[in-house]
């Protein structure tokens, strides 16, 4: 196997994109937001349990690839009591390890389990599948719900 | 195109030539030409023989690894073969052959509405022409092999 290969399909990707963690709509949801990626046809639905500015419970349900999958799961692990700002900035840090790879000013290692989807920047007909779930979070937290798609 | 412009006055030309502005596709009118040329050198006759032997060897092949369904199994049809394998998803099987150097389509193949019907997300799809060779459904089988591998 290429270590390409490795680097995109670590256990923990495998791990979460098989066993998603946070699947379902959490009790008390009162945002939510769906996004697809129109071309591959994976679709996710976020929801937010928001109390004030800080996100109390999230979860997501929907339909994907591993990489689509585990990043929706990994990202409502991290997001847990943060607040609607953490979140924002975690969006912009993981977005850019994801697109811009080694150019990007993140150290992976500074984003803990997340750093696995760095692998993903070797792939570029992949990163939408990484993206999709952040994306669709932003959407979620403008509160506008609007559907996101990355096309 | 127009046959005159003054600055009163436009006058479009008459039709076709009104919506044919600009240098005409030569380059793709000669490439049609060749590629006529070429299919026809080689036959359709032979080119759908190649290309039912090739379906009848990946049909077989594809059936006999374990975890793989195929999707689509009607008598006559075209050298194409649309397959589920385990619960990997698509893209994702897509992402390990193209690493092996097998290109598949990967998706709901613009069929969104077939793949609501079929209960399914997507499939992985292998496109059979008259340039591949038996090696190529060989080299295929392998590359799922490494699928198993990475999803274990």
């Amino acid at each position: 196997m290429s270590s390409e290969l490795r680097d995109l399909y670590q256990e923990v990707i495998i791990d979460h994109g098989r066993k998603p963690r946070n699947f379902g709509k959490p009790e008390g949801a009162n945002r939510n937001a769906e996004g697809i990626n129109p071309l591959c046809g994976d679709q996710i639905t976020l929801y937010l349990k928001l109390s004030g500015d800080v996100i109390e419970d999230i979860g997501f349900q929907g339909n994907g690839c591993a990489i689509s999958k585990a990043s929706a799961s990994l990202m409502t692990a991290a997001l847990k009591k943060k607040t609607k700002a953490e979140a924002e900035a975690l969006f912009e840090r993981v977005h850019s390890m994801i697109s811009e790879g080694p150019r990007s000013k993140v150290d992976p290692q500074e984003l803990g389990k997340l750093a696995v989807l760095s692998g993903v920047w070797e792939f570029p007909s992949r990163v939408k599948c990484a993206t999709l779930a952040w994306h669709t979070l932003r959407s979620a937290l403008d509160g506008a719900g609007a559907p996101v798609s990355t096309e | 195109m127009i046959s005159s412009v003054t600055f009163e006055k436009t006058t479009w030309n008459k039709l076709p030539y009104k919506f044919e502005a600009g240098t005409p596709d030569i380059a793709g009118a000669i490439g049609l030409g060749a590629a006529i040329d070429y299919v026809s050198g080689l036959g359709l006759e032979a080119i759908a023989a190649h290309e039912h032997d090739l379906l009848a060897y990946a049909t077989k092949a594809l059936q006999d690894v374990p975890g793989l369904r195929l999707v689509g199994t009607a008598k006559e049809k075209a050298s194409v073969l649309s397959f589920l394998f385990g619960d990997v998803h698509p893209h994702d099987i897509g992402t390990i052959l193209d690493r092996q150097g097998i290109a598949i389509r990967t998706g709901h193949h613009c069929a969104q509405p077939l793949m609501r019907r079929l209960g399914i997300a997507a499939t992985a799809r292998a496109s059979l022409a008259f340039y591949n060779r038996r090696q190529d459904i060989d080299a295929l089988v392998e590359g799922l092999h490494e699928v198993q591998e990475v999803f274990g």
